[in-house]
């Protein structure tokens, strides 16, 4: 465990030390050594910052997030599990995924407001919704069907066969569809915050390249890319318990 | 390569060129002689009204004239373009002001060649203003404390000058919350009623008066009635070694915009060019001033109000910024 940990850090740690010295000298405006960026950090992101613009960034990421979860895998589920729903709903669902969400927030400004936070978060539950939802729908479309007799057969209630056989059955796929749609929140709670914003970790970026504060900028870069790995951290902390029964199945598989 | 010098290392000054063109896209030509003896030079502009002189004089023929090829880049507004004339990618930019004043605070080699738009000094009669729904309790600068005003950009010209005619009519400008949108959305966001006010320009006071909008305060006339919102820039690198083509743009831009002030018809249909605005706005729209002098009082103004905003620590050198 130790030993990859340290295997882990190597790349970034050399990434980093790489960064540090062939940006010692650099004399650009917009591209300032390493060290100066450093230096800005403790200056950038005091309490006031990390209260007013960091931390509503990541509650309205875990608000979208968790709408779009929720929605997607109940949705997600229902067009899994009937033959007829799927066939109506697939092309609609093709077509809506198309529609990239930066394209629709001026839309959903209208209904939702220019300003304040349900646009943000109706934009990263939507841009998240799809890869949660496409691949729950797969993943109760391929479970296998003797399963589902077997549930019948042995008389299980409708919410026990879908807790413990229809989901239990698709937590792996639906585990890779929020796993992706991770990612794509970070993206969106930035770019959601480039409209009708006045705080925020994306609208603090931006602002410090317009006032040309550019080592401020990239300490605002580099805490997105934090922010990404911890988030990547904690998913995989869920993921590893609520998937062990899955990584035990698979252990057994392999020893066969 | 036209920029800063790096360093004597060659592995450090190969990391730096690839960074910085990997920052700005490539590196420009560096406006250099081209046969025939023209100078090929491009320029950063923001399409909107304040550069109608600059397309009015290519198709005029003023710039042919002083021996440049001008080739017009659009960008969204001066932070995009500051970068890309400090890389060389543009030898010339268009900016406001107050962001010309910010970049020089922080540090950045520019120097302003030429004026570039200026308000008319007229209440009401302005090309920006601040905007209310018909029916909104607002009825003078002073009301817009405490409400929450829309803005095309946060920390920047419209916000510290609409905070300076809020202060000038008794009222508290730091109670005023700021919002960011887009000029369109701004017209839609005070329709709706999701802000109280927004601060737009031309062409949007006009669509928003034909939408029985109403003008609370022309801000840039109330903070000076010569206020200089506006320039055209390059970096100082490219002054020195180019003092010709400089010498060469300055007076084709001076020219351009006198043409443009006396013959506003062709500055409006120019318009319809490279915007897309309606011919009905077109028709009725302000147009700016067009000065060919620059003023430094009201860009001293612009500096101490962002030092009082909070927006540059230090003041700019106006020595050096301005020609």
């Amino acid at each position: 465990m130790t030993r990859r940990a340290l295997v882990g850090l190597g790349l970034p740690v050399v990434l980093i030390a790489l960064w540090w010295f062939l940006s010692a000298g650099s004399t650009s405006f917009f591209w300032p050594p390493l060290s100066a960026i450093v230096a800005a950090f403790p200056r950038t992101w005091t309490a006031d910052p990390i209260l007013h613009d960091v931390l509503p960034s990541i509650a309205r990421l875990t608000a979208g997030y968790l709408i779009a979860l929720a929605v997607g895998v109940a949705a997600g589920t229902a067009i899994g599990s009937y033959r007829t729903l799927r066939a109506l709903c697939e092309p609609v669902l093709e077509f809506l995924r198309a529609i990239p969400p930066p394209v629709l927030i001026p839309v959903i400004a209208l209904f939702a407001g220019y300003t304040g936070a349900t646009t943000k978060i109706v934009t990263i539950a939507l841009g998240c919704l799809w890869p949660i939802l496409l691949n729950t729908v797969e993943g109760v479309r391929s479970l296998d069907e003797v399963l589902r007799d077997t549930a019948r057969s042995y008389r299980l209630g409708r919410l026990t066969t879908l807790r413990q056989v229809v989901l239990r059955g698709s937590s792996p796929r639906i585990a890779a569809g929020a796993r992706q749609a991770l990612s794509i929140g970070v993206i969106l709670m930035v770019i959601s915050e480039l409209f009708g914003a006045d705080r925020g970790l994306g609208a603090a970026v931006v602002q410090f390249q317009r006032g040309f504060a550019i080592p401020q900028m990239w300490t605002g870069i580099i805490l997105l890319g934090l922010l990404g790995v911890a988030l990547s951290g904690l998913f995989r902390l869920v993921e590893h318990r609520t998937l062990a029964w899955y990584r035990g199945l698979r252990q057994a598989e392999r020893e066969v | 390569m036209s920029g800063p010098s790096p360093t004597r290392n060659p592995a450090r000054r190969l990391a730096v060129a690839v960074a910085a063109a990997l920052l700005v896209g490539a590196c420009g030509s560096g406006g250099g002689p081209t046969s025939g003896g023209t100078t090929e030079v491009t320029v950063g502009v923001i399409p909107i009204v304040d550069v109608a002189p600059v397309y009015l004089g290519i198709k005029q023929g003023f710039f042919t004239a002083e021996g440049l090829d001008v080739k017009l880049e659009t960008a969204q507004g001066g932070a995009a373009i500051v970068p890309g004339v400090v890389s060389g990618q543009y030898q010339f930019g268009f900016s406001n002001t107050t962001s010309l004043l910010l970049a020089s605070s922080q540090g950045l080699p520019l120097e302003v060649v030429a004026s570039g738009v200026a308000s008319t000094g007229e209440q009401g009669e302005d090309f920006g203003g601040v905007i209310v729904r018909a029916d909104s309790p607002i009825r003078s600068a002073a009301d817009l404390a405490g409400k929450r005003v829309a803005v095309n950009t946060l920390k920047n010209i419209n916000t510290t000058t609409v905070n300076q005619v809020v202060r000038d009519a008794g009222g508290d400008p730091s109670t005023i919350q700021y919002v960011e949108l887009a000029f369109p959305d701004i017209v839609s966001a005070v329709a709706k009623g999701d802000v109280d006010a927004g601060q737009v320009v031309e062409p949007f006071l006009t669509i928003a008066a034909s939408q029985d909008d109403r003008q609370v305060v022309s801000n840039y006339a109330g903070t000076d009635p010569g206020l200089t919102v506006g320039m055209y820039f390059a970096s100082r690198s490219y002054t020195s070694q180019n003092p010709k083509a400089v010498a060469s743009f300055t007076a084709a831009v001076n020219k351009s915009m006198e043409y443009a002030t006396a013959h506003p018809d062709e500055a409006r249909a120019i318009l319809a060019t490279y915007t897309k605005i309606d011919a009905a706005v077109q028709a009725d729209l302000v147009l700016p001033k067009w000065p060919t002098t620059i003023d430094r009082g009201p860009v001293q103004r612009l500096a101490d109000l962002a030092q009082q905003d909070g927006l540059i620590t230090k003041q700019p050198n106006l020595d050096t910024l301005l020609p």
